[in-house]
């Protein structure tokens, strides 16, 4: 073979070979589609809210979907979203196999979910590893987007904290409840209200008792916490520490506990320990089971929210609450709960992240998520802008507070939003049978 | 913490009622334990199943919920039988590590059934006594509480009145004593196994409808706990022996419930861990045990 043909020869192999090439690079640099993975609790303690999650996810997804999907600049073109679910069985180290499939196997472009805070704290070490942009919507330990051990840069908490349920909370205390007992057992002023607080032993009920303390502290509020009683993750007795609070002589009964223990503390204390007092609820516990699981005993008793599958706040947002509880319905035949409601809302700021983004470079994505401004979508959000805060990558829900009563028709009690008072649906009531505490 | 005689009365009743269901729970596998002399891990889903056939009849039949506790150990009693003749018989004196590790496959079998059939959701069955409440002193008792502990009793003064008065008795206390001996008496060991495992396992359905009517929280997996529970008290009053089921877990629900309220809530399951490490150390067989296994 002469030299001149050799040469050629090689020229048009480089030249197919660059052609080649460039047609894989145009191939992977034109996605079909944008890979959202869901993280959620399928099985387990968490699974009955993880079914919420997920099926809010795909409601989002498909909503997104029917709309041609979301624009990515860099491609000029629309791309649906195709959702990837992952169990995490609400088991840390099920979670971790969980995310690492998510991100290495399913190559998503984004996670949204998360419920249990000790399950997703478990699952930072590998998403911070990885760079992938992670919506947090269920777990509401400040720590997911505060810790110092681990780069949490990736993570963006799209729920409120613990500290956050605690807040708010007390404020209602003072504000209402202390000036309703005030005014109805003719008390002085100076009178502080007495509360007991009931806490789970975890970094969740340690959160909102500190929530608690911290707020009145300071606020220089008229409140004493007059017992304050611990127990253990997944506890169903809790007679006797509400005995023990009995003793007490406390005005309100705050307990952070998950739904499978604020049922039995709620129907314990009141039929068990004959607790004539007002009952509070942290807002995990605004989920339909919870009002089958209390009946008559939670008649009166509060809970604190920001989305709840019977109430509608008196706002702006209520065609759009009402809107998402008839589809959803429609879709699933029952109505959401509030961790499926934030993960709906999850994947639609995903969705916009990317929007912003023009690309589905992570780093880029995560900026985005940082930058992002966007109308709320269903919940209440400070501003009506959702908003990731420079510090701590926390978003400022509205939250509010409901009052339960019997209603005949549902043959359980049924929620009224009591507070604040630009939600409100009526005022908080202070029953006939109610009893204050000493003092 | 204040002394007040009423409320330590009700920390005491509490401490009785929550004895009752460990009573019931421990007092079956110890049975079980002592004739096969077999230990099995899922016995606390026994109780869970209790909890689902009682509330599943409750709601089908609108019946008194107390009134289905023969039915709910009867159906329970039937699924032991076979748990026996089908897993246990076939792998009895093969080795403790298959006997372990069956009764744990059997845990998730019995859970992921349930969960299959009645949904992992959690479940609350409320009684139709649940507003009716009792003076006692000054407190105020509601009675439910009240007939758990009488029925408790009278489930105990039965399995008395089996084991002390009847053949049948006779021939599951010697086959627990002597099992070569009651074999060469001509009793026939493999019934008597088979009859003290139906037993067990209907103990442990009482303790799930006990459990439901007292207005707990039920879900696939709320066995585990009382279960481990069961096998400390089983422990604790010595190996088959039923009357130290019966203090253990009297003694297990006061001293909890005594606990939980001097020292808090976390402290409730470590006291009674704490208690078997001092009895276990001044008398290794436990409380009634005359033998270590």
């Amino acid at each position: 073979m002469r030299q001149g043909t050799k040469v050629s020869i090689l020229l048009l192999t480089l030249v197919l070979a660059s052609v080649l090439l460039a047609g894989c690079a145009q191939q992977q640099a034109q996605p079909q589609d944008i890979k959202v993975g869901a993280v959620v609790s399928l099985t387990g303690a968490g699974s009955n809210v993880g079914k919420h999650m997920k099926q809010s996810a795909e409601l989002a997804v498909s909503e997104i979907n029917a709309q041609g999907g979301v624009f990515v600049k860099a491609y000029n073109k629309k791309l649906p979203i195709t959702l990837i679910e992952a169990d995490d069985e609400t088991k840390g180290d099920s979670a971790v196999k969980a995310v690492t499939k998510l991100i290495s196997e399913d190559k998503v472009d984004i996670l949204v979910g998360g419920y249990s805070s000790g399950v997703t704290t478990a699952t930072q070490g590998v998403v911070a590893e990885k760079q992938v942009p992670y919506i947090v919507t269920g777990a509401s330990s400040p720590d997911i987007t505060r810790r110092k051990d681990v780069n949490t840069s990736y993570f963006f908490h799209y729920c409120p904290t613990t500290a956050m349920y605690g807040q708010y909370t007390t404020l209602f205390m003072d504000q209402v409840i202390r000036l309703a007992i005030n005014e109805k057992f003719e008390f002085n002023d100076s009178r502080p209200l007495r509360v007991a607080i009931l806490y789970q032993d975890s970094a969740y009920g340690k959160g909102v008792l500190n929530g608690v303390t911290s707020t009145i502290t300071g606020n220089n509020l008229k409140i004493q916490i007059v017992s304050n009683q611990s127990f253990k993750l997944g506890e169903t007795d809790f007679r006797t520490p509400l005995t023990a609070i009995k003793a007490a002589k406390p005005d309100v009964i705050y307990p952070a506990a998950f739904p499978a223990e604020q049922i039995p503390i709620v129907v314990q204390a009141r039929r068990d320990v004959n607790l004539n007092t007002i009952i509070l609820a942290v807002e995990t516990n605004d989920n339909p089971d919870y009002y089958t699981g209390i009946g008559h005993f939670g008649e009166y008793s509060v809970i604190e929210s920001r989305f709840s599958p019977y109430a509608t706040p008196q706002s702006a947002l209520a065609t759009a609450d009402l809107k998402f509880k008839a589809d959803y319905k429609a879709k699933f035949g029952t109505l959401p709960d509030m961790m499926g409601t934030s993960t709906y809302e999850g994947v639609y700021i995903a969705a916009k992240a990317i929007e912003n983004a023009g690309t589905l470079d992570k780093a880029t994505v995560r900026d985005a998520l940082a930058n992002i401004l966007m109308p709320e979508i269903v919940e209440a959000i400070k501003d009506r802008t959702i908003t990731f805060s420079p510090d701590y990558r926390e978003v400022q829900f509205m939250l509010f507070m409901e009052q339960l009563f019997w209603d005949d028709q549902a043959g359980e009690v049924r929620p009224k939003i009591v507070w604040p008072s630009d939600l409100k649906e009526q005022d908080f009531v202070l029953p006939d049978w109610y009893q204050p505490g000493s003092g | 913490m204040a002394l007040d005689f009423n409320i330590l009365l009700q920390v005491l009743f509490w401490g009785l009622y929550a004895g009752c269901i460990y009573i019931l729970l421990a007092t079956g596998l110890n049975l079980i334990f002592g004739v096969m002399k077999i230990v099995n891990f899922a016995h606390g889903e026994l109780l869970m199943l209790g909890a689902y056939i009682t509330s599943t009849v409750f709601v089908l039949s609108g019946f008194n919920p107390y009134s289905l506790i023969l039915l709910t150990m009867l159906v329970l009693g039937l699924i032991g039988i076979v748990v026996e003749r089908l897993c246990f018989r076939p792998i009895l004196g093969t080795g403790k590590l298959n006997e372990i590790f069956l009764s744990l496959g059997l845990i998730y079998v019995f859970q992921n059934g349930v969960a299959l059939i009645w949904g992992d959701e959690r479940q609350v069955l409320n009684s139709p006594y649940q507003m009716v409440s009792v003076p006692i002193g000054a407190i105020q008792l509601p009675i439910d509480y009240i007939i758990i502990i009488v029925i408790t009793v009278l489930i105990l003064a039965g399995l008395h009145l089996l084991l002390r008065r009847t053949d049948l008795g006779r021939a599951i206390r010697a086959t627990s004593q002597n099992r070569k001996g009651a074999m060469i008496v001509g009793i026939d060991v493999e019934r008597m196994d088979m009859i003290s495992f139906g037993i067990g396992s209907g103990l442990a359905a009482a303790a799930g409808t006990l459990w439901v009517v007292s207005g707990q929280v039920f879900n696939p997996y709320i066995g585990s706990i009382p279960a481990i529970k069961a096998f400390s008290i089983v422990i604790l009053g010595g190996l088959g022996s039923i009357p130290g089921a019966i203090v253990g877990g009297l003694l297990y629900g006061i001293a909890e419930n005594g606990a939980a309220y001097f020292l808090g809530g976390i402290w409730k399951d470590s006291i009674s861990f704490l208690i078997l490490i001092i009895v276990l150390i001044f008398r290794p067989t436990g409380l009634f045990g005359e033998s270590a296994e």
